[in-house]
C-alpha cells in the first residue's frame, strides 16, 4: 500500500455533481464504463468470470476493451511484479480521461502473500487508485459490488472540469 | 551487545531448535537392488567416474564431475534412452562449503525411470551447457544463471529470463533476503519516477501483521468502510450495503436488497 | 500525454533506420487481450511470415521457490495453489504428495478417492477454460460463454466442499482436511449426466467449423523429436505422437484401480492438441464415474480415516485439537515450530491438466524447504515458441499460444 496522502481536493473545491449537465453527463459516464483487460494472475480468472455467462458484465454497459485509448476504467487484477510495473505506468498514462483505476485482489491492493523481491507492493505505489477490492481472489460479486460503487462516486463527482491529476509529483 | 546474525544466510531461521536432535535420513538404497539402475550406472561407470550413487525414492542418483556433464547426457540420451531432461537447477551451499550443487533430473520413458545427476561446483566457476543436447536446458539455464549468477559456457543467450534485464543481484542465493536489498526495494519507484520520487511515494509497507484501527488511508474494518481520510472514533456506525443511490437511478433498474431471492438449484 | 511527470520514454522499437530488409519488430506485450497473461513476444516479421521470435516471461515472477525456504511446509501450501490458478488442487496435490513420499507416508484410501475426485474435477476445470480462451483468442466467443457455463458448475461444487471457487488449498499433506459435503455426489452425478452433451455441442460447433480447421489444422506442427527436446509434456506430448500419460506409467493415488484411455495423436498440429484436449475430458468423466463408486464402497466398509496417522508431522483431527490437551499442544508445536522431515530430497511428477508438475525438495532436517524447485510444465511450453513460431503468420501465433495452455503463474512462479 502506499504511504503518501493523496490530496484530491487540491486546485478544486468540493468535488460534487451539482447542475443537471453535470448529472446527465455523469449518469452516462457511469453506465457505460468500458474497462481495460488487465487480468495478470488469479484475480484475471475471477474478472473473467465475471464477465462470462453466469455474472454478466454486459448489463451493466460494461465491455471489456483491449486498447488503453478506448477504456474508461482499469481493472487491476493479479500481482503487479517490478518487472511489468513500468508497463501498468505506461498504460494508465495512454489511457484517456476521465479514468479511474480499479485494485482488485489482495495482490494489487497491498503486494497480498508475496512479501518478496520481486513483488510491487500496492499497485498504489505507481498509479493512483480509486477503489480496492479486498480478497483473494475477489468472487465476481464482489467486483459487481465494486463496480456499482464507483459507479456511485462518478455520479457524485463534478464533471465540467478535467479530472485532477491524481498524485502530488 | 546486539545478537549475532550470520551474514552468510539471511534466510528464516526455526527459533528453536533442539541441542540434542539428530534428523533422520530418508532411507538411500544401494543400486545393485534394481537392474535397470545397475544396468546403467555399469554403463555410464565404463566411461566416466562416478563419484557416488544410490536410490533414494525409486530414483537414482548420481554424482559426477563437473566437466564430465555434456558426455555423461549425451549418454544417458544416446545410448541409455533417457530422452528427456525434465529439470536442472541449482542448490546454493556457499555457507556451508562455497560450493552449488547442481541436478539435472532426467526421464527415460521407455524404461519408467529417473535419475538424477549431480555434481559440485566452486564459487564462481561456471557449468558446460547442455542445450545442444536438450532444447530445454536453453531456458533452464538461463533461469539458473538469473537465480544463481552461475552462468554456462556456450549457451546461445546468457540473459536473465525472470528478473528484468537491468536487476543486480541474484535471487535464490541464501546471502539475498527474501524482501529484496535496497536495490530491489527502490526498483519501480527509480525506474518510473527516478531517485527524487523516493521520499514522496515512501519505502514499502512490508510488516504483514500490521493493523491500525484508526488509520483510515490505509486500512478499513469490514462492515464500517468509510471513505478515505476519515476521522475514526470508537462509536462508528456500520456503514449499510448500498448498491445505488437512495432516489434511484434515471432508467435503472432499483436493486433492493429484500427483493433478492436467494436460488436453491444450482443448475439453473 | 503523459500529465504526471516520469522517466518513461516512449519506445520505438520498431523503427530501425539502418536496416536494408524489410523486417518489423513487433512487440506482442505483456498486457494481451487474449487470456493467457503476461508474455512479451518480440516478433521480428518478413512482411507477416515470422523469422524469429523470443518470448520474454518474468513479468508474474513472485519468488515463490524463495518464499518456500522462509516459510513451513504447511504454510507453503497455499502459496503452490497460485502456480497454476485454473486447476488449483492438482498444484497442492503435487506439493502433498512430494513431502508425504520424503517422510515415508501412507495416506488413508477415503482420502486418496476425495484427492482423486478433486484432481479430475480440476482436470475438468482446466480443459473446460482452456477451450473457452482458445475459442475466444480464435473468435468463437458461444463457446467461451457456454463452456464458463460448466466451469461454475463445478466451481459450485468445488465451492461447497472448500469454500473456495479458484484457489482451494484443499489438499493438506497427509490427506485431505475435509469430508465432501451431502449434495457433492449428487451435484456431480448431474454435471456428469450432462457433460456428453455439452461436449458434443463444442464439437459440433467448432468441428467441421471450416474457420477452425483453417486455423487449427497443419498449424504449429511439434515433431516428436522437438516434443521431447523441448521437455514436453502431458496433452502437447501426447498429440505429437507420444503415449506418456504419468497417471498410466507411475501410477499415484488409486489410478491403478480406474480404467480410462490415454488419447494421443501423431500429426502433432493445434487440431491434434484440441483432439486430444477434448477426449481427456470425456475420459476424466469414467474416472469421476469410477470415483463415486470407489467413494461409496469406502462408506460401506466403514474406512473413515481422512489424515494420515503420523504424530510428529502430522496434527491430529480439528475436533481432537479442540476438545483433547496433548493434541493442542501437538498441533500448537507443529504450527510454530513446523513439521522437520528428514534429510534428503525428492523429486515427485504429477500428470496435471497442463503436463509434469513436478516439485524438488531438498530437506535438511529442518522445518523449510532447503531448497524447493518447482517444474511447471508451462515454463517449456512457452519456450518451445522460440523453434515453433518462425514460419508462421501472425494470426497463428495467437492459436499457437492458445493451444499450447500456457498459465503464467506456472511459467514465472
Amino acid at each position: 500500500m502506499a504511504q503518501h496522502k493523496v490530496n484530491y481536493t487540491q486546485d478544486g473545491g468540493l468535488p460534487i455533481a451539482l447542475t443537471s449537465v453535470d448529472k446527465i453527463v455523469n449518469w452516462g459516464r457511469s453506465n457505460s464504463l468500458w474497462a481495460l483487460t488487465y487480468g495478470l494472475a488469479c484475480c484475471g480468472i475471477e474478472m473473467m468470470a465475471s464477465g462470462a455467462s453466469r455474472y454478466d458484465f454486459d448489463r451493466f454497459g460494461t465491455i471489456f476493451r483491449a486498447s488503453p485509448r478506448q477504456a474508461d476504467v482499469m481493472i487491476v487484477a493479479g500481482t503487479l511484479t517490478k518487472k511489468h510495473s513500468e508497463f501498468i505506468k505506461r498504460l494508465y498514462d495512454q489511457m484517456t480521461e476521465p479514468r479511474w483505476v480499479i485494485s482488485m485482489g489482495s495482490c494489487a491492493n497491498t503486494g497480498g502473500m508475496f512479501n518478496t523481491y520481486a513483488t510491487v507492493q500496492g499497485v498504489d505505489r505507481i498509479i493512483p487508485v480509486d477503489l480496492y477490492l479486498p480478497g483473494c481472489a475477489p468472487r465476481p460479486e464482489t467486483l459487481q459490488y465494486g463496480v456499482m460503487l464507483l459507479q456511485q462516486k462518478i455520479r457524485a463527482n463534478k464533471a465540467g472540469n478535467a479530472q485532477k491529476a491524481k498524485r502530488l509529483m | 551487545m546486539r545478537a549475532y546474525k550470520p551474514k552468510n544466510d539471511v534466510q528464516a531461521k526455526p527459533y528453536y531448535t533442539d541441542r540434542f536432535y539428530v534428523a533422520p535420513q530418508v532411507p538411500k538404497f544401494d543400486v545393485e537392488t534394481d537392474e535397470v539402475f545397475a544396468s546403467d550406472l555399469e554403463a555410464i561407470k565404463a566411461k566416466f567416474e562416478v563419484k557416488d550413487a544410490y536410490i533414494q525414492v525409486e530414483q537414482m542418483v548420481v554424482y559426477i564431475n563437473a566437466h564430465d556433464i555434456y558426455g555423461v547426457l549425451e549418454l544417458m540420451r544416446d545410448e541409455l534412452q533417457y530422452t528427456q531432461l525434465s529439470e536442472m537447477s541449482a542448490i546454493d551451499w556457499l555457507a556451508k562449503e562455497n560450493s552449488f550443487e547442481i541436478f539435472y533430473q532426467m526421464l527415460s520413458m521407455t524404461k519408467r525411470k529417473r535419475i538424477r545427476v549431480k555434481y559440485f561446483i566452486e564459487n564462481g566457476q561456471a557449468v558446460d551447457s547442455v542445450e545442444k543436447l536438450f532444447r530445454s536446458a536453453d531456458w533452464s539455464e538461463r533461469e539458473m544463471f538469473d537465480m544463481f549468477g552461475i552462468e554456462a559456457n556456450g549457451h546461445p543467450f546468457m540473459k536473465r529470463i525472470l528478473m528484468p534485464y537491468d536487476w543486480q543481484g541474484f535471487p535464490l542465493l541464501k546471502t539475498y533476503p527474501l524482501e529484496g536489498d535496497e536495490f530491489a526495494a527502490w526498483y519501480e519507484v527509480d525506474k518510473i519516477y527516478g531517485k527524487e520520487a523516493r521520499d514522496v511515494i515512501g519505502p514499502e509497507l512490508r510488516d504483514p501483521a500490521r493493523v491500525d484501527r484508526y488509520d483510515s488511508e490505509r486500512f478499513a474494518r469490514l462492515g464500517f468502510e468509510v471513505p478515505k481520510g476519515t476521522e475514526i472514533t470508537d462509536d462508528m456506525q456500520r456503514t449499510v450495503q448500498e448498491y445505488q443511490e437512495k432516489d434511484g437511478v434515471f432508467l435503472i433498474k432499483k436493486l433492493d436488497k429484500e427483493s433478492s431471492v436467494v436460488i436453491d438449484d444450482p443448475q439453473r | 500525454m503523459a500529465q504526471v511527470k516520469n522517466r518513461l520514454t516512449p519506445f520505438f522499437e520498431n523503427i530501425t533506420f539502418d536496416r536494408e530488409d524489410n523486417e518489423l519488430v513487433l512487440n506482442f506485450g505483456p498486457q494481451h487481450p487474449s487470456a493467457h497473461g503476461q508474455l512479451r513476444l518480440m516478433l521480428h516479421l518478413q512482411q507477416e511470415q515470422i523469422v524469429k521470435a523470443h518470448p520474454d516471461v518474468g513479468y508474474l515472477h513472485r519468488g515463490m521457490e524463495k518464499m518456500a525456504e522462509n516459510m513451513i511446509y504447511n504454510e507453503f501450501m497455499p502459496t503452490t495453489d497460485r502456480m497454476d490458478y485454473i486447476a488449483s488442487s492438482s498444484n497442492n496435490y503435487g506439493f502433498a504428495l512430494a513431502v508425504e513420499k520424503l517422510i515415508g507416508l501412507e495416506v488413508p484410501r477415503r482420502a486418496k478417492v476425495i484427492r482423486m475426485l478433486l484432481l479430475e474435477i480440476n482436470r475438468l476445470m482446466s480443459h473446460l477454460f482452456w477451450l473457452a480462451t482458445t475459442a475466444l483468442d480464435i473468435g468463437a466467443m458461444t463457446v467461451f460463454l457456454f463452456a464458463f457455463r460448466e466451469r461454475e458448475y463445478l466451481m459450485d461444487i468445488i465451492e461447497g466442499y472448500c469454500g473456495a471457487r479458484l484457489t482451494h488449498a484443499a489438499i493438506r499433506i497427509g490427506g485431505v482436511p475435509l469430508d465432501i459435503q451431502d449434495s457433492f455426489l449428487h451435484q456431480l452425478r448431474v454435471f456428469l449426466n450432462k457433460l456428453p452433451q455439452n461436449i458434443k455441442d463444442y464439437e459440433d460447433l467448432l468441428d467441421s467449423n471450416r474457420i477452425w480447421l483453417m486455423r487449427m489444422e497443419e498449424v504449429g506442427t511439434i515433431s516428436t523429436e522437438m516434443a521431447l527436446s523441448w521437455g514436453c509434456t502431458g496433452p502437447m506430448l501426447r498429440a505429437s505422437g507420444v503415449a506418456w500419460d504419468i497417471r498410466k506409467e507411475e501410477p499415484y493415488e488409486l489410478y491403478d484401480e480406474v480404467e480410462f484411455n490415454v488419447p494421443f495423436s501423431d500429426k502433432g498440429d493445434n487440431f491434434a492438441r484440441y483432439r486430444v484436449y477434448m477426449e481427456e475430458m470425456r475420459e476424466s468423466a469414467k474416472i469421476l464415474y469410477q470415483c463415486m463408486e470407489m467413494y461409496e464402497k469406502c462408506e460401506k466398509d466403514g474406512e473413515t480415516e481422512l489424515m494420515a496417522h503420523a504424530p510428529k508431522y502430522i496434527s491430529a483431527p480439528k475436533l481432537d485439537i479442540m476438545t483433547q490437551n496433548y493434541s493442542l499442544m501437538q498441533h500448537f508445536v507443529l504450527v510454530t515450530q513446523g513439521m522437520r522431515p528428514p534429510v534428503g530430497e525428492v523429486y515427485v511428477a504429477t500428470e496435471s491438466p497442463k503436463g509434469e508438475l513436478g516439485y524438488y525438495i531438498n530437506s535438511q532436517g529442518g522445518p523449510y524447504p532447503y531448497r524447493l524447485k518447482l517444474r511447471a510444465p508451462s515454463f517449456w511450453h512457452t519456450g518451445i515458441l522460440t523453434d515453433l513460431l518462425p514460419g508462421h503468420y501472425i494470426p497463428d501465433v495467437v492459436s499457437i499460444i492458445g493451444t499450447t495452455n500456457i498459465v503464467f503463474g506456472e511459467v514465472d512462479r
